[in-house]
């Protein structure tokens, strides 16, 4: 490990930290269209309330990593979502999206991975992406052991492009903690997908949007223009869901290129996207951390994040993602 | 007497099309749309006012007869894959797409995944990535279009892949190996197992099958295995029932509890309530297979089998066993 001990503390608490900032931040944008977006807010960059279940789900993927480190594997995971998930869901199921619901079902039902994933239709879901940081910031420099790594927690709950999508994550994360440059963030998370998946399409196509359309700039007629590009070019149409994982992964990693790894630039337009803004930005937010460090991400947004409420996962509840960084980097 | 088990499984699945509760939403599509605007105001009523008289489909100043029992959305699109069977898959589909476009002449309604795939089409996505890139690649509208490929012997996948993708694809596999060895053999056990034995047992749609069988197997009676199909196989976490992987097992789970006898088998599957916009149509096809057209209850063939073009408006008024007539 080249990077000193203290560098790596900073990029992993500016990796967390930006995913919970991410996350708070595209909380209240969250299924609006980019238009409406634009009509309430302009351009939104204030934190208005807390987060939601891409930080708790973080803060628990933190806690297996802490406990179980490279030994992972999917029987872990599902003990403790058996031991420390489902004891306490005894209503709803508050926050948490049909793959989480759909996978309690199929353990209650006596199934294991990676059969869990599989026998719910939200196999694609965007809910091990959005939990997929502390992976890449537990692997620094190394993507492929960070997308190994997060496959394991993604063969509990997910299949197919929805691993996918967590493995593109954790790698492009990883990549960022190595202090790579953006476009070889977004290559590392390539690098960790095979090229004939939905993900990598959809990826490849926003950077090329990227590439092909006018930059975000200071006009928001430039800004509309790119947006409605990256939308025509990986938004599903006829699909009333916006969870979807190839979707947001490659929207989430098109912002971060926008904004050329600056935390604040890159999550406001992530979350100036809508569809599955939270994740959309707490994904952009992490990357764009760990690039950056705990410096890059905006103090009055540091300011707003609080320990956890518990409100998704009643065992993560009173947890700062700040604390859990730091017990990540202390397995570095 | 093949030729009467060929006419038996389009004859089935129009039946069981018939059968299930959402038939008459899609064929609701054929009154004016404030017709159905009023109906969605009419479930906000209910709720608003938390009275438990819900509304059901209804003509006010509209013509009654779309609201009749009778075939839908899969009858229409097994029609539509007899009539398109011997062209490349990906030309046929992309005929389609102008009827997708805003303000087309003749709308075409679709499944997520087949709207979806439209939309891949039009962009230069080609199969497998068309069905694959796709949320709902995991549905049965390939299962359901397998019928047609499966009364002739032919590979259903080609076809498939267009729209679909994995548990997707193998519903079409299975409903194909087991609508021809009901076709060859009559037997339904024999058509159970050709269906299991395309079928991967790591695969969700794998396990869900034998499970479903065996839970069916268990109970001994269709109507009876209701309650375990439901504990054992739906999820009630997601909003849609039309995924392959529950309504192909439940298909051949009811289908071999019932002996081949559709007018026990199909009944039992319109009562799995979230399922019984497809479930009881595939059914229907497996068993009209195994019993042939004769066997099926004539009051219900002579309602079923009119396409009203609710989905493919080019199919108003044709005769789905017709076009059975140069096959079977």
């Amino acid at each position: 490990m080249t990077a000193s001990r203290n560098e790596l503390r900073d990029r992993a608490r500016g990796s967390l930290l930006g995913l919970a900032a991410g996350d708070a931040l595209g909380a209240p944008a969250e299924n609006l269209t980019p238009a409406e977006i634009r009509r309430r807010w302009g351009r939104l960059t204030e934190i208005e309330g807390g987060g939601t279940d891409d930080t708790e789900y973080a803060i628990f993927a933190a806690s297996l990593l802490v406990r179980h480190g490279h030994g992972l594997t999917a029987a872990d995971v599902a003990a403790a979502y058996r031991e420390e998930i489902i004891p306490r869901v005894t209503g709803p199921m508050r926050g948490a999206g049909f793959s989480e619901l759909g996978t309690v079902e199929a353990l209650r039902r006596g199934l294991r991975p990676p059969l869990t994933g599989l026998v719910h239709s939200h196999g694609w879901s965007d809910g091990l992406a959005m939990r997929a940081a502390p992976y890449g910031v537990f692997c620094p420099g190394d993507p492929a052991e960070a997308a190994r790594l997060i496959e394991q927690d993604g063969l509990v709950s997910g299949s197919g492009e929805g691993i996918l999508g967590g493995r593109a994550v954790a790698g492009a994360v990883a990549a960022a903690m190595g202090g790579a440059a953006p476009r070889e963030v977004v290559a590392a998370a390539l690098s960790v997908v095979p090229a004939d998946s939905w993900t990598a399409r959809n990826i490849v196509r926003a950077r090329d949007v990227l590439g092909r359309v006018p930059g975000t700039g200071e006009a928001g007629l430039v800004e509309a223009g790119l947006v409605e590009a990256l939308h025509e070019a990986v938004v599903v149409a006829h699909y009333p869901w916006t969870d979807v994982a190839p979707e947001a992964v490659a929207l989430a990693l098109a912002a971060f290129l926008a904004g050329d790894g600056d935390v604040e630039a890159s999550v406001t337009f992530g979350v100036s996207l809508g569809r599955d803004a939270d994740t959309i930005g707490a994904i952009a937010g992490a990357v764009a951390g760990a690039s950056r460090g705990e410096g890059g991400v905006p103090e009055r947004w540091a300011a707003r994040i609080t320990p956890v409420t518990g409100k998704c996962l009643p065992v993560v509840a009173g947890r700062h993602v700040l604390d859990v960084a730091d017990e990540l980097a202390e397995g570095l | 007497m093949s030729g009467d088990r060929i006419r038996g499984a389009f004859a089935g699945l129009a039946v069981g099309d018939a059968a299930g509760w959402p038939a008459a939403r899609h064929r609701a599509a054929l009154h004016a749309p404030w017709s159905r605007r009023l109906h969605r105001e009419l479930d906000a009523f209910a709720e608003e006012h938390r009275v438990t008289t819900l509304p059901v489909p209804f003509a006010l100043n509209q013509p009654v007869a779309p609201l009749r029992v009778g075939p839908s959305d899969d009858a229409e699109w097994l029609a539509w894959t007899a009539l398109t069977i011997d062209r490349p898959r990906a030309e046929a589909f992309r005929e389609l797409i102008a009827g997708r476009e805003e303000g087309a002449a003749a709308p075409v309604r679709a499944r997520i995944s087949v709207a979806t795939a439209l939309d891949n089409l039009a962009k230069g996505v080609e199969p497998p990535a068309s069905g694959h890139d796709n949320p709902h690649h995991f549905d049965d509208a390939a299962a359901v279009r397998a019928v047609a490929f499966g009364v002739l012997g032919r590979d259903p996948a080609p076809d498939a892949q267009v729209t679909n993708a994995g548990d997707g694809v193998l519903g079409a596999l299975a409903m194909a190996a087991a609508v021809a060895e009901a076709v060859a053999s009559g037997d339904v056990r024999r058509a159970v197992e050709a269906a299991l034995a395309v079928l991967p047992e790591g695969t969700a749609i794998g396990h869900n099958a034998r499970l479903a069988v065996a839970t069916a197997r268990a109970a001994g009676d269709p109507f009876g295995a209701v309650p375990a199909l439901d504990a054992a196989l739906l999820d009630h976490v997601y909003s849609y029932g039309v995924g392959a992987a529950q309504t192909v097992p439940v298909a051949l789970a009811l289908a071999e509890a019932a002996g081949g006898e559709l007018a026990r088998a199909v009944p039992a599957a319109a009562c799995l309530a979230p399922l019984a916009d497809s479930a009881p149509a595939l059914t229907g096809a497996l068993a009209g297979a195994c019993g042939g057209y004769e066997a099926i209850p004539e009051g219900w063939t002579a309602s079923a089998r009119t396409l009203t073009g609710c989905c493919l408006p080019e199919l108003a008024g044709r005769d789905l066993i017709e076009l059975t007539e140069g096959i079977a």
